[in-house]
């Protein structure tokens, strides 16, 4: 069963298609990636299912919920972390979690839980605003992760932390699903990053999605196409630069 | 539940301090006045309430304005500053809820300076002049008055705030309009409507029948102000 699914899901600006045609299938419980190069379209799409931005033409439901009637129910379902941390500077981070528990109506337990799952206890009386990127990030993603919500939308999250934080959130990712019972969908621009993670991947370049599957799967598209599966980087790098390469002709 | 949530928002801004010395500020205008000047107003044959008023109302009125334009600028500046507008955006809450806790707190917190300068006067009355048996009402009265003329500046500058991600820009919009309506001669009805020139008037040099037409005037452009938020709200999320 999908819990995401677009339809035709269209974001054009007036000399630019920044999303086209794009049709998602995420299944629930599934942790589902989003790859592409920079300016693929990736946050572009997480932004229209927050509602941040508004398709050009197309449709999504979320959950069995249609954006926009329906988008205050959908927001109480997502959390999410688009495009690095936003939080309030003036407050620490541990206010700043207050704040997000109090629009969500969850328990006061919640804070200190995700606090303590990102590693912020120690420094949850520290202002935002003096948190190293690191610390911002895990703020931010502690911002998403709490009162574990049925779906995670998590835009490149590893951006701006050292090894021993990329590993550790890469782990706390793996085992979201099974711990939070949550869907979660998250971008990156490097398969490598995700691979070990992931049940499915979605490709986009150019705004358009060029595969949509399971790695297997992937795996065997690629083989089909003559490409080399040896390292899933170097065929998912090849698969771009094949599309770049078909769109330079085409123009 | 969102006031209380916008309150915290405040927290370390200087938003508090900057009304509470706003307000003192402000009420040491007719106090120095008073201990300099005395001796000119002392000998007036009008009521004390109005010679106040009069020698002092357009200095407080000023302050007045400039504390709602850097509350509305600092109120809006912690939601952009590091894209906490963002991910307010992104949770269940809507930012029509959001704006019109800012103005009631932007609102409570005016009518708190008012009270000072209330206080203010009160003493320099009972300093400088002699209380009389009308005097609270009157002071009242005129206190209420300039709430009331106020609203308009409140929510026109709040939704200046909300639309300018840049401080210095709705810094700098708030700080024109204030000198706008300095330049406003205060006799003129139409002109004297314009949301900060309205903080300059006080019941004292208005005519009974005028007073209504203000407030009426007050009434509409509030409405008129909360629905163009409303409206540029809805237009901003067509358009992202």
């Amino acid at each position: 069963m999908n819990i995401i699914e677009t339809n035709k899901l269209t974001k054009s600006y007036s000399d630019f298609m920044a999303v086209s045609n794009v049709d998602l299938h995420i299944r629930k419980g599934s942790i589902y990636g989003l790859l592409g190069p920079n300016g693929a379209g990736k946050s572009t799409i997480m932004k229209m299912f927050l509602g941040l931005m508004q398709p050009t033409s197309g449709s999504f439901t979320i959950d069995g919920k249609s954006y926009p009637t329906d988008r205050l129910k959908i927001l109480s379902e997502i959390g999410s972390f688009i495009e690095g941390p936003a939080f309030y500077g003036n407050l620490s981070g541990e206010e700043n979690l207050e704040i997000i528990r109090k629009i969500l109506g969850l328990p006061k337990s919640s804070v200190s839980e995700v606090l303590d799952l990102m590693g912020l206890t120690e420094h949850r009386k520290r202002l935002a605003k003096k948190y190293s990127l690191g610390m911002k990030q895990r703020l931010g993603l502690a911002g998403a992760l709490i009162g574990k919500p049925p779906i995670l939308i998590l835009d490149e999250p590893t951006n701006g932390l050292d090894p021993v934080g990329i590993h550790e959130v890469r782990n706390l990712i793996r085992y979201l699903p099974k711990k939070f019972e949550c869907t979660v969908l998250i971008s990156s621009h490097l398969l490598s990053e995700i691979e070990l993670m992931v049940d499915d991947i979605g490709i986009l370049n150019h705004g358009q999605l060029l595969f949509e599957g399971t790695l297997d799967e992937f795996r065997y598209s690629a083989g089909e196409k003559g490409y080399s599966t040896d390292k899933l980087e170097d065929t998912f790098l090849t698969m771009i630069e094949e599309d770049n390469r078909k769109r330079g002709a085409i123009r | 539940m969102s006031i209380c949530l916008e309150y915290k928002k405040l927290k370390r801004t200087g938003f508090l301090p900057a009304f509470f010395g706003g307000g003192l500020l402000s009420a040491f205008v007719p106090i120095g006045n008073m201990m300099f000047r005395s001796e000119i107003f002392v000998n007036s044959p009008e009521p004390a309430l109005k010679i106040l008023f009069n020698a002092n109302w357009q200095m407080m009125a000023m302050l007045n304005l400039f504390l709602i334009v850097i509350g509305a600028c600092i109120m809006y500046h912690t939601e952009y500053a590091d894209n906490a507008m963002q991910k307010m955006d992104a949770l269940p809450i809507r930012q029509s809820s959001n704006f019109f806790s800012k103005f009631f707190i932007l609102t409570v917190s005016i009518i708190a300076v008012l009270a000072i300068e209330a206080a203010s006067l009160a003493f320099c009355i009972h300093h400088w002049f002699s209380l009389y048996d009308e005097f609270a009402i009157e002071l009242l009265k005129s206190i209420g008055y300039a709430a009331i003329l106020a609203v308009p500046t409140l929510i026109l500058m709040t939704g200046i705030a909300s639309i300018c991600k840049n401080m210095w820009i709705s810094l700098g919009v708030g700080i024109i309009c204030m000198f706008v309506a300095t330049m406003i001669p205060k006799t003129n009805f139409i002109l004297s409507l314009f949301p900060f020139a309205l903080p300059f008037q006080t019941l004292w040099d208005t005519e009974s029948t005028r007073i209504f037409q203000f407030i009426c005037g007050v009434g509409i452009e509030t409405g008129v102000f909360g629905m163009a938020e409303l409206i540029y709200l809805k237009v901003r999320r067509k358009f992202q």
